[in-house]
């Protein structure tokens, strides 16, 4: 078999293994869909007269504008939570085996981000269906909901990058879980929950920068309007940034790893 | 009037039956070894005399109180050292046992004082004001066993007390049990060593299977089990032969391992010559050759068909590895 | 033992009660940043709401100046819930590493042990809320008067004691951390199906509907109020009544746990 085919395979296993170690501890799974849509539903039902306000977009109700915000909240809680099980991996020693088998290094991470955006898929997949069963629909049809879904999945993976390269470096599954909160902080100064134009300041001028406002964007666009091109590239542009920033982290950090053992 | 009466007692847990009709009776005064394996039902057994199991069937009574009726007078009498009982690491040894005693509705100033005492006599004086998470195997357990002991309990109940203790920690606690039995204190004490069992109990009970299998003195047991037997080690030549060649001179037992054979023998050293004899007739080289009086293990071994320390040993392989 | 050294129970009952609160403060003071994570969740969360939905009180039917102040109350139960449900979390710790059993082996009555947990998880609930408070008050949220500011602080540490019966009876059942995401979710649940973001008109129909029913609106209203108006008995009865209500019921099904957990 050729080393190409065996890498696949090795990051297929991962990958599954990830996502049976998701499912099976609620731990894991609860921040990942639960709060997500406790908070959706919470925000919907309390700020949904927000829709009212001058100068918020045009929108079918508050809900299908909120799905976005409840996709980037839950692709980033399975970031952390996939960087919280990698470095209790690496506490465990589990890690120590696998670096130990004749598989290149980078397949482990991969593995591991396999999982990340299997459970952004996953996790794109239940909000589209939350919105669709509760009455949100999805403007630019089948082909927006595709965008919607590729960009939940690709940015999951970028998130989980970070998380990942975090676990590497400090190899304590308390540090990752401690950056729990700042998932939060990041959503809470994009406009991930909100009108980018009708936040307050300070938060606005912030978001105006944050990268996560263009992700969200971009995966809002399709869900309440029609494609827009310009929103696509931006949030594209925004993934790609959080991607090449978790290659270099990733990377510096195995190397620490394996230097420190 | 007895420490502990124990009839019938049953526990199941969903469709698995841990403890299947234990009797027992435990007289004021005495140390009882409660003996088995890991998953025999020693501490199911524990839990449900503590008042921390309901049981399932039959019925128990501790210090004169039942175990179900009248748990809270059950749980004023004992006192408790269990092996995952855990320790607070937050808390320093001193706090630790003042709480102790104020669960135990102590006054103060009297818990304060007990604490003293205790942890002195536990030679925890010195670490008392240091954590938990700081002291090491040995202390964890004396710290356990000072704190199940400052209200003074009519029955004290052991649970693995000295499992994964170096052989120096152990002695310490066999000689605090043997004092405070000497004190008065009606001790149940599980274990999985024989040798504990062997040291400190007036009369052991045998579990297995969540039954028991044996009961007596230490003494009784190795009587009934009546005769030596001779421990063979092969230097050469197939264990097969061996054990066809003994089994015309005695009763063989289950070996302990693939280069030794054990057979039972009617006279004792008597029957070594010709047990030589027989071996060099069939050309059988042997390594070493000795006679073995019973042990609580040979107790063991006839009650339940297997060895119980070797099941530990592997035990403990397993979890290392 | 030796009767006559024995307390009177009233007094052996409050000195466990004590002692019980005394090692939970340990989880405080001996654990480096534990106060953190029940601090930080609240003030993101009000830092949060203000930064994102401050717009609201444009909307006709908001009729409060700044949403500060009409948030600050409910991030201040927020934490008391976060704080009571992560009392359950620790029991369930416990639990998992046997320290339970040491209190269920000893005679002391089951509900004094678990009033040990519950009153414990009421006083160190102060301290998200003092916190949060502590930065609302710079950021415009209106001060609420000494009357208001009590009944507040009486409505929090009396949120954290229903927080930590419910927490408290999901770990005796379950008997593992891995339930700590429910006691949370319901708390979380609890508390923000309520008038929470906005005034009860202005809220989406079946929230509102929600809102009517769950005895926490009355709560944050009762919390609310000298935030944004004046303290009125009329509007402290009833959140006090709801949480009479939560914790005398919540309480006896966590009791009604603890004596369960011997089957």
């Amino acid at each position: 078999m050729s080393g190409m085919a065996t890498n696949l395979r090795v990051v297929r296993a991962l990958g599954m293994r990830s996502i049976r170690q998701t499912f099976r501890r609620p731990q894991l799974m609860a921040p990942i869909l639960v709060f997500p849509t406790l908070l959706l539903a919470v925000q919907t039902g309390g700020a949904g007269s927000a829709v009212d306000l001058p100068g918020f977009p045009p929108v079918q109700g508050f809900l299908q504008f909120m799905l976005a915000g409840a996709m980037m909240q839950s692709l980033m809680l399975a970031g952390n939570s996939g960087g919280i099980a990698f470095a209790v991996d690496i506490e465990m020693g589990f890690t120590d085996r696998l670096f130990a088998a004749p598989i290149p290094r980078f397949t482990i991470v991969l593995g591991r981000l396999a999982g990340t955006a299997a459970l952004g898929l996953f996790s794109a997949l239940w909000f589209l269906a939350i919105g669709l069963l509760f009455g949100a629909e999805i403007h630019s049809g089948v082909a927006g909901a595709l965008i919607a879904v590729v960009l939940v999945t690709a940015t999951a993976m970028a998130v989980g990058g970070i998380g990942a390269a975090i676990a590497l470096r400090t190899g304590s599954a308390s540090v990752v879980q401690g950056l729990f909160p700042l998932v939060l902080v990041v959503l809470f100064l994009s406009s991930a929950f909100f009108p980018l134009d009708l936040m307050i300041q300070p938060a606005k001028t912030i978001a105006e920068y944050n990268p996560f406002s263009f992700i969200a964007e971009g995966i809002r666009n399709p869900i309440i309007a029609e494609v827009d091109a310009t929103d696509l590239l931006y949030a594209l542009l925004a993934i790609a940034g959080i991607v090449v920033l978790s290659l270099v982290l990733s990377a510096r950090a195995l190397r620490h790893r394996l230097r420190v053992g | 009037m007895p420490a502990i009466v124990v009839e019938g007692l049953e526990r199941a847990f969903d469709e698995v039956k841990a403890v299947q009709g234990v009797d027992l009776e435990v007289g004021e005064g005495e140390i009882y070894g409660f003996l088995g394996p890991n998953g025999a039902g020693k501490t199911t057994t524990v839990r449900m005399l503590t008042t921390l199991l309901l049981p399932t069937g039959g019925r128990a009574a501790v210090a004169g109180h039942d175990v179900v009726g009248e748990p809270r007078a059950v749980r004023a009498s004992i006192g408790v050292a269990l092996q995952e009982a855990a320790l607070d690491p937050l808390m320093t040894g001193r706090e630790l046992i003042r709480l102790q005693a104020t669960l135990q509705g102590l006054p103060t100033a009297e818990g304060r004082r007990r604490a003293e005492r205790l942890l002195e006599r536990v030679d925890l004086l010195a670490a008392a004001d240091r954590r938990v998470g700081s002291y090491s195997g040995g202390m964890k357990r004396r710290l356990d066993l000072a704190a199940a002991l400052v209200h003074e309990p009519r029955v004290l109940f052991l649970d693995e007390p000295t499992t994964g203790l170096d052989p120096v920690s152990r002695k310490t606690i066999w000689e605090e049990v043997r004092q405070l039995n000497d004190e008065g204190t009606t001790v149940f004490l599980t274990t999985q060593y024989l040798e504990e069992a062997d040291q400190l109990a007036d009369n052991v009970g045998i579990i297995d299977g969540g039954r028991i299998v044996a009961e007596g003195t230490p003494e009784s047991l190795k009587a009934e089990i009546g005769n030596p037997h001779i421990q063979l080690q092969l230097a050469e030549g197939s264990i097969a032969e061996a054990e066809e060649v003994c089994a015309r001179i005695g009763r063989l037992l289950p070996p302990t391992d693939a280069r030794t054979v054990l057979v039972e023998v009617a006279n004792g050293a008597a029957d070594i010559p010709r047990t030589v004899r027989a071996l060099d007739e069939a050309g059988i080289g042997v390594e070493s050759l000795e006679l073995v009086r019973p042990t609580l293990d040979d107790v063991f071994v006839a009650k339940t068909g297997y060895h119980l320390e070797k099941e530990n040993e592997a035990e403990q392989d397993a979890v290392a590895t | 033992m030796d009767r006559a050294a024995a307390l009177p129970e009233w007094r052996a009952n409050l000195a466990t009660i004590a002692a019980l609160m005394a090692r939970a403060k340990n989880e405080l003071l001996r654990v480096p940043g534990a106060a953190i994570p029940g601090v930080l969740a609240p003030t993101i969360f009000f830092l949060g709401l203000n930064g994102v939905f401050g717009a609201l009180t444009q909307l006709n039917g908001f009729e409060v100046g700044a949403y500060e102040s009409f948030v600050v109350p409910v991030s201040m139960l927020q934490g008391a819930g976060f704080t009571g449900a992560a009392a359950g979390v620790n029991l369930a710790r416990d639990m998992e590493q046997g320290w339970v059993d040491r209190l269920l082996v000893s005679p002391a009555p089951r509900w004094v042990l678990l009033a040990g947990t519950v009153l414990s998880a009421s006083a160190r609930a102060l301290i998200p809320a003092t916190f949060v408070f502590a930065i609302a008050l710079p950021l415009g949220a209106g001060w609420p008067g000494i009357d208001g500011l009590f009944v507040t602080y009486l409505m929090v540490a009396a949120m954290a004691a229903v927080a930590a019966c419910w927490g408290s009876a999901l770990a005796l059942r379950f008997k593992s951390q891995s339930a700590a995401p429910l006691m949370q979710a319901g708390m979380m649940a609890l508390v923000f199906t309520t008038t929470a973001y906005a005034p009860l008109a202005l809220l989406q129909p079946w929230l509102r509907t929600v809102a009517e029913v769950n005895p926490v609106t009355e709560v944050i209203e009762a919390a609310r109020q000298g935030f944004v108006g004046g303290v009125s008995w009329a509007g402290t009865w009833p959140g006090a009544v709801a949480l009479l209500g939560l914790l005398v019921v919540l309480g006896a099904w966590a009791l009604r746990e603890m004596r369960r957990t011997a089957r």
